[in-house]
């Protein structure tokens, strides 16, 4: 395939061909920034197992010895792209999540804000929710990692149900699981625009554990009104 | 037959080598080797290691879902199945965590057709124990419901056995047999259920 050489229609900035002033910091960084674009791309793109170097340095349109300044390995890239999207979604969430009062109006904005960033990000969607099982252990336990962040998100609905106190320590882990595993079936299914639609079915699987069927039944039609 | 039995042999060592070693890791080499079988025999039978990998999966899956079947009655109450069937396979998993690393980790680094075995099987295996749930009239529940209390279960095995804890998975069940119920239940009936769960162990 011939195509990803030409950079022209790529919305991130370049430094300048040719001789120009800008610090070396600057250069590297930008080329750095290219190629966790290029990793996140192409492992949406072909997957990450067969996604190769020569890849990501054309993509990105480095040289390979920049590549290796940069990251010791395709691995090293990778996660490190995985980093950068992880960090984005997490920050946009907790934004959403602090901007409501209510735990319950708070898991829906965070959730909702989640469900948007992936389904306009579906290549990060992927890669965040899809392609880390096959770029081995380390991503997975950077995976298992990020969805730690979110639980702070989850377990305050301990603090506001009553007797929220007494569920079982692994209470947050279940409603992430079940969050994941709602999202992770709709990226598998090709589906990533379809995501804002599973609002609903995301805020019922993170409420009901700490308030029940009923309850959270009660919250989530009322979010549809 | 023998051609057979050699293709179960090798389906077999797929499964111990890749929970071993991870399925990057694994190479047609280390199958055969596992097996005690030759390349010819081998490529007889598979294109690749992958569709050897795909075919082990779905010889695995029928394994732990006969397991879990034989375990049942069928005419047990919804509550004892959940906690059966659940039973049956961490017991099964800790018996053998490298079956269980590939039924649960390694199946997802082997591409997106291993995914949708991995997911079609956790659905399956929720709608058995979900066949048993005496319908309440009335609920208003979502469609995708038992997708999410299998969401929630199986993301608790996956932890546990990434972080390599494989034999301590029984002490999990009763907090998998809240994940399961409370989406149904609510949490103080299903608190009660795991702590039932918890004094039977």
């Amino acid at each position: 395939m011939a195509q990803g050489t030409g950079g022209e229609k790529r919305e991130r900035w370049r430094p300048p061909r040719g001789r120009h002033r800008l610090p070396p910091e600057v250069i590297a960084r930008s080329q750095r920034e290219r190629l966790l674009d290029a990793a996140v791309r192409v492992a949406a793109e072909k997957g990450y197992g067969p996604m190769t170097l020569s890849d990501l340095t054309r993509e990105a349109g480095v040289s390979r010895t920049t590549f290796y300044e940069l990251f010791d390995d395709k691995e090293a890239c990778f996660l490190a792209a995985y980093d950068r999207a992880a960090e984005a979604l997490v920050r946009r969430v907790a934004t959403a999540f602090e901007s409501e009062g209510e735990w319950p109006k708070r898991a829906r904005a965070g959730l909702a804000a989640l469900l948007e960033e992936l389904a306009e990000e579906p290549d990060v969607a992927r890669m965040a929710l899809v392609d880390f099982g096959a770029a081995g252990p380390a991503a997975q336990r950077r995976h298992r990692a990020v969805l730690q962040r979110l639980t702070p998100f989850f377990d305050e609905g301990r603090d506001y149900a009553p007797g929220g106190r007494n569920l079982p320590a692994n209470t947050s882990r279940m409603a992430i699981g079940a969050v994941a595993g709602l999202i992770g079936d709709a990226l598998a299914e090709e589906r990533a625009e379809d995501l804002p639609n599973l609002l609903s079915d995301v805020l019922f699987a993170t409420l009901v554990p700490y308030i029940g069927p009923a309850a959270a039944t009660g919250e989530v039609g009322e979010t549809e009104r | 037959m023998a051609s057979e039995s050699r293709r179960d042999q090798i389906l077999a060592a797929m499964i111990r080598v890749v929970g071993r070693n991870g399925y990057k890791e694994t190479s047609v080499a280390d199958v055969i080797e596992e097996a005690g079988t030759s390349r010819t025999t081998f490529y007889k039978h598979f294109e690749d290691k992958h569709e050897c990998f795909l075919a082990a999966y779905d010889m695995l899956v029928e394994q732990v879902f006969a397991e879990v079947v034989a375990k049942c009655d069928g005419a047990e109450p919804w509550l004892e199945r959940v906690e059966k069937g659940l039973g049956t396979i961490v017991r099964l998993f800790a018996l053998d965590p490298e079956l269980a690393r590939t039924a649960v980790v390694e199946v997802a680094a082997a591409g997106a057709d291993a995914r949708r075995r991995h997911w079609n099987a956790v659905a399956r295996f929720t709608q058995y124990l979900e066949d048993g749930r005496e319908l309440s009239g009335g609920e208003e529940l979502p469609e995708n419901i038992s997708l999410l209390s299998a969401g929630a279960a199986s993301g608790l095995i996956f932890d546990e056995l990434l972080a390599g804890r494989a034999e301590q998975l029984p002490q999990l069940l009763p907090d998998l047999v809240f994940a399961m119920l409370v989406p149904y239940i609510g949490p103080s009936a299903a608190a009660e259920e795991m702590r039932r769960t918890a004094k039977a162990a």
